[in-house]
């Protein structure tokens, strides 16, 4: 048993199918759940249904004409099968999306400051406007005024969390945050998480597929497979699995290399 | 003294034209403001502009309805009916498009030109309808070399810098400004951070056509009436005037209209004697071709960034 005592799970996906256009199944019976405090890690291959499940949380999804078909989807203990993305930000759920989405012709403050509203209402805190932003990331408080798309691939990756991280979340999903960057800067970024998730006590779903710096700050994880889970289990527990070893963290090469494993086998293995 | 007139004359012509291209850069800055912010190319603008200009004939004569309205409060009512149209096209017809193929909304503004045609041959027919004296500017800018600016022209200059300085302070400074930026750079984005992408629109809709209906009016005033054939016209030349600009560039629009207005007055004076009559109106479009072939981004046009 995760999570407090009586306390529901801040995100339950219960048995979800879900579907694109009405008739690409992307994802089959899901059953995951994230609990208050908790960082879970959804890992697999490309197009495994990682994005596509945080997608459905967030509600976006609903744009790329996504729909939970079967079974459900629960935030706090309330139904938010489907929902739409308004609701599910004015409950607290922000979501960074893949491929690091700034806005490209804005400059980095301008970027920043569109994390200042929630709900139609400009978020008030005791600290300046986006000194949480720089406690976490100093790094951008010397590029407020560069233009986003004009920023490295790691600065931009700090402006869309310190962006998420000023919009006050509960519940923040990450798609992908190692895309693309260099070892040493994921391992930072992923300990900034990691900080974060403690210190402002929010609890994150990481779909990533770098899974041995994943699950290295996670709580609990998930090996997705052609949409469905094919492993679980408490993040220490599944770093020692050898087929997670052997596939996904690879023989000491390169870990991000998914183009190359040969994905059946482990379905083979645990079917 | 023949060079003296001469220089007269060219001022004459460049100053009608600087008056014209203000307001051009009226009805061009709202078609650039719905651009830049929903995607749409709206090419229905110069139309909903000649809409814009006849209301205050139909509201101040008992042309169509049945009680008159002072003039003055008829313009009024027409700048606030520019908002009030922006509100129900965004929530009546727009607000479904969102996410549909660009094609889709073209052809739905394309509708908008012929539904407008269709609404003023039933309300007025083609023809001139002289505006109330009441609302028609009796005074004139004196220049230098006795050359005149008309009033409206004056009123448009002033309008066109007020709503162009105002906009981008806008979007440079305030929070709304950046969000609507920020929708328009990526929908998905913004949407994940509570921005409701409806009421972008509403926004940009609203403002569009408030300052589009100054536009209209302005018009109709210079030539102290309204009739149809003129802002079809007007609806190509703000066509062009965008594209020189950049399309999604608020200053952009509002310089490639200027420009616009001056080459189209220039030609018209010099050249239409010379080449044919109507050759002026031409020239922009003219200009607009070289100018798609040597800046395909236009004036200030959003360049893609390319990141090596
Ligand atoms: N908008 C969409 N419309 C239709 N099919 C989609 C869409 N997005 C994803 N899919 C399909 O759904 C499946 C799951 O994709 P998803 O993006 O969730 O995978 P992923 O695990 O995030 O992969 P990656 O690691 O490459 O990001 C894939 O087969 C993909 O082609
Ligand atoms: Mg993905």
């Amino acid at each position: 048993m995760r999570g407090a005592e009586g306390e529901p799970p801040v995100v339950a996906l219960d048995n979800a199918e879900i579907v694109y256009d009405r008739h690409f199944l992307a994802v089959q019976g899901v059953s995951l759940e994230a609990h208050r405090g908790e960082i879970v890690a959804l890992l697999g291959p490309n197009g495994a249904g990682k994005s596509t499940i945080l997608k459905m949380i967030s509600g976006i999804g609903q744009t790329e004409r996504g729909e939970v078909t079967r079974g459900s989807v629960s935030f706090e203990g309330d139904d938010v099968t489907n929902a739409k993305t308004t609701p599910m930000v004015d409950r607290g759920v922000t979501h960074i999306l893949e491929g690091r989405r700034v806005f490209e012709d804005l400059t980095v403050e301008e970027n920043l400051r569109c994390g200042l509203y929630r709900g139609g209402r400009r978020l008030r805190s005791k600290k300046s406007d986006y000194e949480l932003a720089f406690e976490y990331f100093p790094q951008l408080e010397d590029l407020l005024d560069v233009n986003a798309g004009y920023t490295s691939g790691g600065e931009q990756q700090m402006l869309v969390i310190a962006r998420a991280l000023i919009h006050r979340p509960n519940l923040l999903l990450l798609d992908e945050p190692s895309l693309g960057l260099a070892p040493k800067l994921v391992e930072d970024i992923f300990e900034t998480m990691r900080e974060i998730n403690k210190n402002e006590d929010i609890t994150m779903i990481v779909a990533d597929q770098n899974a041995k710096e994943t699950l290295e700050i996670a709580d609990h994880g998930y090996v997705l497979e052609g949409g469905q889970i094919e492993l679980s289990g408490p993040a220490d527990e599944l770093v020692d699995r050898e087929e997670i070893k052997e596939f996904y963290l690879g023989a000491g090469g390169d870990e991000s290399q998914y183009s190359e494993v040969r994905h059946y086998k482990i379905r083979k293995r645990y079917n | 003294m023949s060079d003296v007139v001469d220089v007269a004359t060219g001022l004459e012509f460049f100053i009608t034209g600087l008056g014209k291209g203000s307001v051009y850069a009226l009805i061009a800055v709202g078609f650039a403001l719905i651009y830049k912010v929903t995607g749409v190319l709206n090419f229905a603008q110069g139309w909903f502009a000649a809409l814009f200009g006849l209301l205050p004939v139909v509201l101040s004569t008992s042309l169509v309805v049945s009680f008159e309205i002072s003039p003055l409060v008829a313009v009024a009512i027409t700048v606030f009916a520019g908002l009030l149209l922006g509100l129900v096209l965004e929530f009546g017809i727009f607000r479904f498009f969102i996410g549909e193929p660009v094609l889709s909304v073209i052809v739905v503004t394309l509708a908008l030109v012929a539904s407008i045609e269709g609404i003023v041959q039933y309300l007025v027919g083609p023809g001139y309808r002289a505006y109330p004296e009441a609302v028609l500017p009796d005074w004139t800018v004196p220049l230098a070399l006795g050359v005149e600016l008309q009033g409206p022209f004056a009123l448009a200059i002033v309008f066109a810098v007020a709503t162009v300085a105002a906009l981008m302070a806008f979007f440079r400074y305030t929070v709304m400004g950046s969000i609507l930026r920020a929708a328009a750079s990526d929908q998905q984005a913004a949407m994940v951070l509570g921005v409701s992408i409806e009421r972008t629109i509403v926004v940009a809709w609203a403002i569009s056509l408030t300052i589009t209906s100054i536009g209209g009016v302005l018009f109709a005033m210079s030539t102290s009436g309204w009739s149809f054939a003129p802002y079809t016209n007007i609806g190509i030349l703000v066509f062009a005037a965008v594209v020189l600009g950049g399309i999604d560039s608020i200053p952009g629009a509002f310089i490639g209209a200027i420009t616009i207005g001056v080459i189209e007055e220039l030609g018209t004076g010099y050249l239409d004697p010379v080449v044919a009559p109507g050759f002026g109106t031409v020239l922009p479009m003219l200009f607009l071709l070289v100018i798609i072939l040597v800046l395909p981004y236009g004036l200030f046009g959003t360049e893609r960034i390319e990141r090596l």
